[in-house]
């Protein structure tokens, strides 16, 4: 028996129609990523990372060649299916953070408890997940706009974090951050995969990409190492 | 449970709270129109159905317009028999109506008068002083009994300050026999009457006084027919039109009775109604156009956080019933001081315009509230409705990278 790994790039091309003609952002990628990889994804702009991670991440499909996430067909999936598996399988982290500005820090890591189970969360997980990236108990009923960039990246791995997803994807996670900060969200990071997690990550500065286990370096949508 | 996309949508409106306020405005404006038209056109219908109901037994019987004679003949003529009712025809609308109904013939015409040196000018009513207690109410004084007495109505009474006793002069300067009428007795007020007969501006004399003074004895202006059980009111109009109205393509006498003068007044008052209803509407559409704005508004301003909440996992369903909510806060909010100020609003307007506001509380007049307010509720959900499909319907990716 075959397993599948965690994800899968069978072929995997993304062409976007543009005015100016067709732009082929992914060029038939193949690449196998498996549970508890700690991969980077390097390369220069325009290289196609973004438009990997928008695959990864389920927010956009193939126009050729098949990807498989947890052994799924994202392709094949109905967009609920394919909102369902963001929600579970999935945890993102963003450089700019991206939390939801009219929630509390608390509130936005309970956000994907209560999109799963359609209810306020009674079980304290947010909690103890808020706690467990380090965050400021003090500060929860903080809104994200009065919380350092440091607190709003641990707000929002708590967020990333509280549905257990199977993979982490990080988009430049530390772009925001100063160095110290930005190494103690790292050391979150390696703390998480070291507990099981998959993380991927997408940046450009190399001492990050030194915290991962693989390094994949796109250029022109092609994996060039 | 308490909804977190509820939370959001309050949330917002409080962020932007007075775009909110100044949005519903429009809804409580248009609230309040609906409302208080509706309210100010159902006061009036039942006044005005009140007050013609009150002779909602009469039958009144005139000469049919295309038979009134030849031009020029007035009601001084005695000869002329087409210029009224006949006695003929009196008769044969008596053996029509059966002995228990009241057969009321009147005679009246205007006329000038002088009171001392003050001159007014008024109907002048002749009835049979045994027929004037059957339907008209002496509040002051007593029935004519001599030929020279006479009553007079409320209003007359009130502005030429009539007492019992005053004597009038009945007709023009000009003419030479100015008999004078001694007022025994003031009527009670009557309003808007349905049978023809309104007394508030008249004076009443005996019939022989009339027909000494105008002629036309054994000719009526009109007769009423009072019946006793107003549920037979058609069978006695058939049968009188069976008798009088002998050639169909010629009608000898029109006869009519409060029920279709009610129906007639009451269907003009409602198209009234109903076209102060659609400026009220029109109010509401502005509205509706303003809620429409500022949800686009509220759309546009979040893109990047839809992004967000479609990103991480939320459904369609549930982005839209975030913005739904919105609408529905807005509208509740709208609504609901609409709701109030109708209330205010609604019973100032009637109580000035109409003078009483006595059928203000009745349900047909005060339901026009609630029905404003679910328009304007319906109006704030039907205007979120498209900026909702539209924030739930954008590409998660295109509206992360918003700024």
């Amino acid at each position: 028996m075959i397993t599948t790994p965690l994800i899968r790039f069978a072929d995997v091309s993304k062409v976007y129609h543009l005015e100016s003609g067709d732009f082929t952002a992914l060029d038939h990628i193949t690449l196998d990523i498996d549970d508890n990889e700690f991969v980077a994804i390097m390369g220069p702009s325009g290289s196609g990372k973004s438009t990997m991670m928008n695959q990864l991440g389920i927010l956009d499909v193939p126009t050729s060649g098949e990807l498989f996430i947890s052994g799924r067909n994202v392709a094949s999936l109905t967009a609920l299916e394919r909102t369902h598996m963001r929600r579970d399988t999935i945890g993102y982290i963003f450089q700019k953070f991206y939390l939801i500005p009219l929630l509390s820090a608390y509130e936005n890591v309970e956000y994907p408890l209560i999109l799963k189970y359609k209810k306020r969360d009674e079980s304290g997980k947010a909690a103890a997940v808020l706690q467990s990236v380090g965050f400021d108990e003090a500060m929860r009923a903080h809104r994200p706009n009065q919380l350092s960039g440091g607190q709003q990246q641990r707000v929002a791995i708590a967020r990333a974090l509280v549905n257990d997803p199977k993979i982490l994807l990080c988009d430049e996670p530390t772009g925001n951050l100063d160095r110290k900060t930005g190494h103690q969200i790292m050391d979150i990071l390696c703390g998480l995969h070291a507990e099981g997690k998959t993380v991927v990550i997408v940046t450009h500065d190399p001492k990050i990409a030194e915290y991962a286990n693989r390094t994949i370096t796109l250029e022109d949508g092609r994996i060039a190492a | 449970m308490k909804d977190i996309f509820f939370d959001l949508s309050v949330r917002s409106v409080r962020l932007n709270l007075l775009r909110s306020i100044l949005a519903s405005i429009g809804i409580v404006i248009g609230v309040v129109a609906i409302s208080s038209m509706g309210m100010l056109g159902t006061n009036m219908q039942l006044q005005v159905k009140d007050q013609l109901s009150s002779g909602a037994d009469t039958i009144v019987i005139t000469a049919d317009a295309v038979r009134m004679g030849p031009p020029g003949s007035g009601p001084t003529s005695s000869s002329s028999s087409a210029t009224g009712i006949s006695k003929t025809q009196l008769n044969k609308i008596k053996l029509a109506a059966g002995s228990t109904s009241k057969i009321i013939p009147i005679d009246s015409t205007n006329t000038e008068f002088t009171l001392l040196s003050t001159s007014g000018r008024s109907s002048v009513y002749g009835i049979n002083p045994d027929d004037i207690t059957k339907f008209l109410t002496i509040s002051n004084g007593t029935n004519i009994e001599g030929i020279n007495d006479a009553l007079a109505g409320s209003t007359i009474a009130t502005n030429f300050n009539l007492k019992i006793g005053s004597r009038i002069r009945i007709g023009k300067d000009t003419e030479e026999s100015r008999p004078v009428v001694r007022i025994v007795g003031i009527l009670a007020e009557r309003g808007m009457s349905s049978d023809n007969v309104n007394t508030d501006n008249a004076i009443v004399v005996s019939n022989d006084w009339y027909t000494n003074q105008y002629g036309g004895k054994d000719t009526y202006s009109q007769v009423n027919v009072i019946v006793k059980d107003i549920n037979t009111i058609t069978d006695v109009e058939t049968a009188i039109d069976a008798k009088l109205n002998t050639d169909t393509k010629k009608p000898a006498v029109k006869i009519s009775d409060a029920s279709s003068r009610i129906s007639s007044i009451s269907s003009s008052l409602s198209s009234i109604t109903a076209f102060i209803l659609a400026i009220g509407g029109i109010s509401l559409l502005v509205a509706a156009m303003s809620i429409f704005n500022v949800m686009m508004m509220s759309v546009n301003e979040r893109i990047q956080e839809i992004g967000i909440l479609l990103s991480i996992g939320t459904e369609k369903g549930e982005v839209r019933r975030m913005f739904l909510y919105e609408a529905v806060i807005l509208g509740i909010l709208g609504a609901g001081i609409g709701g109030l100020g109708s209330l205010i609003i609604g019973y100032s307007v009637v109580s000035y315009m109409i003078g009483t506001t006595e059928s203000f509380f009745l349900p047909e007049s005060i339901m026009y509230i609630p029905i404003g307010m679910a328009f304007g509720l319906l109006v704030c959900i039907l205007s979120g409705v498209y900026p909702a499909w539209r924030a739930s319907n954008m590409d998660p990716i295109d509206a992360l990278r918003s700024e």
